[in-house]
C-alpha cells in the first residue's frame, strides 16, 4: 500500500458500523479496513513478492540472525 | 487429546508478536505440540518459555528443504513468519499472531540488546514481510489460516480464545484452562 494518503469523507453511520466490525477483525483502524475493502472492490492486486524486496529480505534476515532465529 | 493426523498445525507470526503466548495457551488447553526448552530456555524476554524447536532455527532447515514436517502432523509447532515462505505443499492449519509493529520492534531490540539506528527502514521491511506472508497464507489452498491479534487477546481473552478453540475444532481442548492461561502481567513493551 502507498504511504501517501488523502482524506476522504464517509458517512458517520458507516464509520460506526466499521468500528463495530473492527472488534472481530485484525484491522487496526477504520482507515486500514476501508483501504482493504476498496482495494478488493477496485481489483487492485497488491504484489507482495515485489513489494517485499530483496533489500527488505536482507534486513529481515539480519534481524532474525541477531535474534537467533537463523544461522 | 488427538488432532487430525493429516494436518500440520502451526503457530506463526512475526517474532515477538505473541507466538509464545499462543503456544502457552494451546499447551494449557492440552493441545499436542512439539518443542524443546533446551535450545532456547526461558529468559527475561520470555519467562514462560519460547515453545520452539531447535531454538527457533526451523527457518534455516525449511529454507534448505530438510525440515521433516511429516513428523509433526497432528501437533502444533511454532514457525515464525518468514519461515512460512518456505513451507512445502501439504495440509496446514495456521494460527497467525499479529501485534502492534512498534511493540514488536521494541521487544526485538530489547531481546537482541540492540539499538536500531535505521528503525523506520526496519519497520517498513517487517510490515512488508507481514503483508506478504498474510497474502501468501490466504491464497494457498492447502493452508487454512486464523488471524489473531495479540493486543486483542489481552483486551478480551474470552472472545479471542473462543475463536482459537473453534478453529482447532476439538472438544477435547480444555477451553477454561486456555482462558485462564492469559497472563496480562507479561504484556510489556505496550504502546498506546
Amino acid at each position: 500500500m502507498d504511504k501517501e494518503t488523502k482524506t476522504v469523507a464517509i458517512p458517520i453511520s458507516l464509520v460506526n458500523q466499521i468500528e463495530k466490525k473492527l472488534k472481530d477483525s485484525t484491522f487496526n483502524s477504520v482507515e486500514d479496513y476501508v483501504a482493504d475493502v476498496l482495494s478488493k472492490h477496485l481489483g487492485v492486486e497488491s504484489k507482495p513478492e515485489s513489494s517485499f524486496s530483496e533489500d527488505d529480505e536482507e534486513k529481515v534476515k539480519a534481524r532474525l540472525k541477531a535474534l537467533g532465529y537463523m544461522d | 487429546m488427538k488432532l487430525n493426523q493429516n494436518i500440520n498445525y502451526i503457530v506463526s507470526g512475526l517474532e515477538r508478536s505473541g507466538t509464545s503466548m499462543l503456544m502457552q495457551i494451546l499447551h494449557a488447553g492440552g493441545a499436542p505440540m512439539a518443542y524443546d526448552h533446551d535450545s532456547r530456555p526461558p529468559d527475561d524476554s520470555n519467562p514462560k518459555g519460547y515453545f520452539e524447536l531447535e531454538g527457533g532455527k526451523v527457518i534455516t532447515r525449511l529454507m534448505e528443504g530438510n525440515f521433516t514436517l511429516d513428523k509433526h502432523q497432528g501437533e502444533f509447532i511454532k514457525i515464525t513468519a518468514y519461515g512460512l515462505k518456505f513451507l512445502p505443499e501439504g495440509r496446514y492449519k495456521i494460527i497467525y499472531s499479529e501485534r502492534n509493529i512498534d511493540e514488536i520492534l521494541d521487544s526485538m531490540e530489547k531481546m537482541a540488546r540492540i539499538r536500531d539506528d535505521s528503525r523506520e527502514e526496519t519497520r517498513d521491511s517487517f510490515i512488508k514481510l507481514n503483508e506478504m506472508i498474510r497474502e501468501l497464507i490466504q491464497k494457498r489452498s492447502d493452508i487454512e489460516p486464523l488471524f489473531i491479534s495479540y493486543n486483542k487477546i489481552l483486551e478480551s481473552p474470552e472472545e479471542n480464545i473462543n475463536r482459537i478453540y473453534e478453529f482447532i475444532d476439538s472438544e477435547e481442548l480444555d477451553l477454561e484452562k486456555m482462558r485462564a492461561c492469559v497472563d496480562k502481567s507479561l504484556y510489556r513493551n505496550r504502546r498506546n
